[in-house]
């Protein structure tokens, strides 16, 4: 049998390249894949506790909300987005610090 | 009635006052107006001094022979003592006043004509009205400080005119010496006002010289200067007298401080005529005039030696130059020295009444000199020849040439030669009558003193013939050495011939004595106190005297004209003493000028080497100090608060970029602290 | 060693390989397909973990909406950005990845130092879950059990995330209508 050690550890390593990513990357499109993958990270720790629970399948059921969450999230984000680029036309997040117009 | 007679006085101060201040407005007038308008100046002035000649005519008829007019009113108070100043009007200052409008009028009317070529024009006439103010303010100042005062701007304003051509290195130089002259006389008079001061608390003239005045009740007894209110021991007394004597000598030019009279002539020839001749250097006699009552016997003699031996000694210089200017200019210090030989021998009506003669006859000579010098740099201009104007070895024939000229030349010549009928015989055989009266009871070395007067009288008599007969009479000497020039001269204009004829006119008797022959029945000598003469001599000696007098004019005719050999010689050792103006120049460059500027190198050398090198030695240690201390300013304390900005910059970018605006710095940041916290919380 | 446990470990790789990769990648399109190949892994991983309804719905929402939607927003966001992410350096580990590789490194090491320190094979709950026998079986009808359970115990955080997801997606069509901005 898969042991939970494992999903977690596997769960562990996607959340810390998620996370390289969000801080590393120069693309806001790139760190919307950061965020994807650390949002997947925690899906994965949700669907592997959710296996010891049949009767009330919390775990699946908030999976599936984080998914949907996760959809809703990139919609605004992707929108953000093209906000900014045709604001600054630039999508690196480090060179948009400009408060004013 | 005593209201009236006031009143009077004062309307006549007033007159006075304007007429002193009237030559000082036309100077304001003339230095505020522009160069372009040159022309106008010249009228100012004259204008000027005419109001005030009239102005002073008027003032004359009023006070002469009348009584004393004196008003002042408080000046400035030191301590305890008020210091007056005002206007003293008697016979003395009101005689000088007119004088000196009188001689300043025609000199003003010449010099219109005289310098209308100048291109400084306006400053001319600025400076000569500047002089005209400070003479006539001198006559009648009531104060020794107002006195002093207007002596020194006397003095300044002849300085002013002696360098008027300041572009002439002679000028200059002459200035200078003027200058340095005078001062050391000004030292001495003001040495003497300060110790008549301290003695008598008083600086009024009136109070100090008046009859049974503070010097008449003062005596020296037992080596104490007893006055009414204090007593010095009688040196003081001595110096004061020394110093007064110093003042005199400086500016009327007499032994030791003459020497700087003939270098004045460098100055316009105009200006010689009225202040290096007629005015400006009787102001030493007219101080005489004035402190006459401090001078003892015994000081009064010593200034009839050194009176008779400047005149003397000029005389027998004024032989042997050729310098038209020059000759007139060692008259003028002989001329003086009789004057100042007359107050020594107490003949002090006669000294003023020469000073009156002198003024206007030595001013006509040398208004003449004046033409005659200009006609003369005519023809070297007209032909281009390298010949000195002024030199008489040049001159000759000019009775034809400039005729009105020789006519005032000659009557100038006739009253400074004093025969009969003009105004020099009446004042200058006064002079030698009461010399020789003055001998009687001396003792012998004294009495070589009229002896000495009466030579120097024919000496003049001899050298203003040959200055004459040089000028006026013979051949044209310049055309008679290089032939064919072009001479173009005239006696001038109108401006030229009314002052002369003025001059001219009152060089006879009848201005001065309805009497030729007396001296003693002259208005001016009868305003003064004279001595009573009752010897022979008044009428022995003027016949002797002037027989004397017209053989040597004949003589010298025949000697310049060529019709007799020159019997005296051209050279030896009396002939260089004279022509070298008894080497005085040269002595006191010797033993005064070349000491004293060895001396000013020496002290120069020591400043520039000694306390310039201290000085620069201190500048270099302070040099050092203080970049020693920039340095440490530099790189400790500023290094210091550089490390402290350091710092604070440090902090602040490293704090500011947390609020870059970066996102992502933000979410490291925070990741930063809380892997910290769980790294904490792990191992703690 | 089971079957399910190889596909485990060849899931595990293929999913943290291709996270790595897209990682790394400097090319923006590779980087967003590699994802794709990621999302598909972790769907395998939920198989797995018996949780085969989330395992379809991260096929049909991530590959079918998200990865679509990132595309979409990639293609809109211009040619300069393309060629300025082509421009970008070659170096493998830059300077200024450092920080954050080392973050990342360290965040790994803390968590997994903490998942062997937990041992959640041996948690409480867990063991108590698998004695009351409550763990889901190869053989438990997952799917219906979630269809009850979402019109059940969890009606209201569904509605919540259904009107949530509405405002979403009309928020996101608002912010990137073109123009006409108050």
């Amino acid at each position: 049998m898969i042991s939970l050690t494992d999903f977690l550890v596997v769960s562990a390593v996607l959340f810390c390249i998620g996370l390289y990513m969000v801080v590393s990357k120069h693309n806001a499109i790139q760190i919307l894949i950061g965020i994807e993958l650390m949002l997947n990270a925690a899906i994965l720790n949700l669907v592997a506790f959710g296996k010891y629970d049949l009767f009330n399948n919390a775990g699946q059921m908030f999976a599936l909300f984080a998914i949907v969450l996760a959809a809703a999230t990139t919609a605004v984000a992707l929108a953000i987005i093209l906000n900014v680029y045709r604001q600054y036309k630039t999508i690196d997040p480090g060179k948009v610090d400009q408060l004013k117009d | 009635m005593k209201d009236f007679l006031n009143a009077i006085d004062t309307l006549t101060i007033h007159f006075t006052l304007a007429a002193v201040l009237m030559p000082l407005l036309a100077f304001i007038i003339n230095i505020s107006f522009p160069t372009k308008w040159n022309k106008v100046s010249g009228w100012v002035s004259t204008i000027a001094i005419l109001t005030s000649a009239v102005l002073s005519a008027f003032v004359f008829a009023k006070v002469w022979n009348s009584h004393e007019v004196h008003q002042s009113q408080l000046w400035f108070t030191i301590g305890d003592t008020k210091v007056q100043a005002g206007i003293l009007l008697n016979n003395l200052s009101v005689l000088m006043l007119l004088l000196v409008n009188l001689i300043a009028l025609p000199v003003h009317i010449y010099s219109t004509a005289y310098m209308k070529d100048d291109e400084s024009y306006n400053r001319y006439f600025a400076y000569l009205s500047f002089f005209c103010f400070s003479m006539l303010a001198l006559v009648v100042a009531d104060n020794l400080v107002l006195f002093y005062i207007f002596w020194e701007l006397v003095g300044f304003s002849s300085y002013l005119l002696i360098g008027f051509w300041y572009k002439r290195h002679k000028a200059i130089v002459a200035n200078k010496k003027a200058f340095i002259m005078n001062r050391i006389g000004d030292m001495g008079l003001l040495i003497a006002i300060i110790i008549l001061f301290a003695q008598y608390h008083t600086f009024d003239i009136a109070q100090l010289f008046a009859d049974k005045g503070l010097i008449f009740q003062s005596i020296i007894k037992n080596g104490v200067w007893t006055a009414p209110s204090a007593h010095l021991p009688a040196i003081w007394q001595y110096l004061a007298c020394g110093g007064i004597f110093l003042g005199v000598a400086a500016k009327s030019a007499q032994f030791p401080l003459h020497t700087w009279l003939p270098d004045a002539m460098e100055g316009p020839t105009s200006i010689s005529a009225l202040i290096h001749a007629a005015t400006m250097v009787a102001a030493g006699v007219f101080l005489l005039g004035r402190v006459y009552p401090m001078f003892n016997d015994a000081e009064l003699t010593i200034l009839a030696v050194i009176g008779c031996f400047t005149a003397f000694m000029a005389a027998t210089i004024a032989l042997t130059q050729n310098d038209l200017k020059r000759i007139l200019a060692y008259s003028t210090i002989s001329q003086l020295g009789f004057m100042i030989m007359a107050m020594g021998i107490g003949a002090y009506a006669s000294s003023l009444f020469h000073l009156v003669t002198h003024a206007f006859f030595k001013c006509l000579l040398f208004l003449v000199a004046g033409i005659v010098i200009h006609q003369m740099a005519h023809i070297r201009d007209d032909n281009g020849l390298d010949i000195d104007p002024q030199n008489i070895q040049n001159m000759g024939g000019l009775r034809k040439k400039l005729p009105f000229t020789f006519a005032a030349a000659l009557v100038g010549a006739l009253a400074l030669a004093a025969l009969p009928l003009t105004s020099g015989f009446l004042s200058k055989d006064g002079i030698l009558v009461q010399a020789f009266a003055w001998t009687e009871n001396r003792n012998v070395v004294l009495r070589l003193v009229p002896i000495f007067a009466v030579l120097t009288s024919w000496l003049t008599v001899f050298y203003i013939a040959r200055v004459i007969v040089k000028v006026f009479f013979g051949e044209l000497r310049v055309a008679q050495l290089s032939p064919g020039l072009k001479i173009d001269v005239s006696d001038g204009g109108l401006l030229y011939k009314v002052p002369l004829f003025l001059l001219a006119a009152c060089c006879f008797f009848p201005l001065f004595s309805l009497n030729p022959f007396s001296y003693d029945a002259s208005w001016v000598y009868k305003g003064f106190p004279g001595i009573s003469d009752d010897t022979g001599f008044a009428i022995v000696l003027p016949g002797v005297i002037n027989i004397g007098g017209l053989l040597i004019i004949y003589f010298s005719y025949a000697i310049y004209t060529g019709k007799r050999a020159n019997p005296f010689p051209q050279q030896g050792a009396l002939f260089n003493l004279a022509c070298n103006e008894w080497y005085f120049d040269d002595i006191y460059n010797k033993i005064i000028v070349k000491p004293l500027v060895i001396l000013s190198r020496a002290t120069f050398w020591f400043d520039r080497r000694v306390i310039d090198g201290f000085v620069s030695v201190l500048a270099r240690a302070g040099i050092a100090l203080s970049k020693l201390s920039s340095w440490f300013d530099r790189h400790i304390i500023d290094g210091f608060l550089n490390l402290l900005v350091a710092i604070v910059r440090g902090i602040g970018n490293f704090a500011r970029r947390f609020q870059g605006g970066k996102v992502q710095y933000y979410l490291f940041s925070m990741l930063v602290v809380i892997l910290i916290l769980f790294i904490l919380k792990t191992l703690v | 060693m089971s079957l399910a446990q190889v596909l485990f470990y060849i899931m595990s790789f293929i999913s943290l390989a291709s996270a790595l990769f897209v990682a790394s990648t400097k090319n923006l399109v590779r980087s967003i397909f590699m994802f794709f190949i990621t999302l598909f892994a972790l769907a395998g991983l939920y198989v797995l973990a018996l949780a085969d309804f989330v395992a379809i719905t991260q096929i049909v929402i991530y590959v079918g909406g998200i990865l679509v939607l990132i595309l979409f927003a990639f293609m809109l966001s211009g040619k300069e950005t393309l060629n300025a992410i082509t421009q970008q350096r070659k170096a493998f580990i830059s300077l200024r990845k450092i920080p954050a590789i080392l973050l990342a490194a360290l965040f790994l090491i803390v968590l997994v130092n903490m998942i062997f320190k937990v041992d959640a094979n041996n948690l409480a709950w867990i063991r108590r879950s698998i004695e009351a026998r409550n763990d889901i079986t190869p053989s438990s009808a997952m799917t219906e059990n979630i269809g009850v359970s979402l019109m059940t115990n969890y009606l209201l955080p569904f509605e919540a995330i259904s009107i949530l997801l509405m405002i979403a997606l009309v928020g996101a069509a608002h912010l990137s209508r073109k123009g006409a901005r108050p």
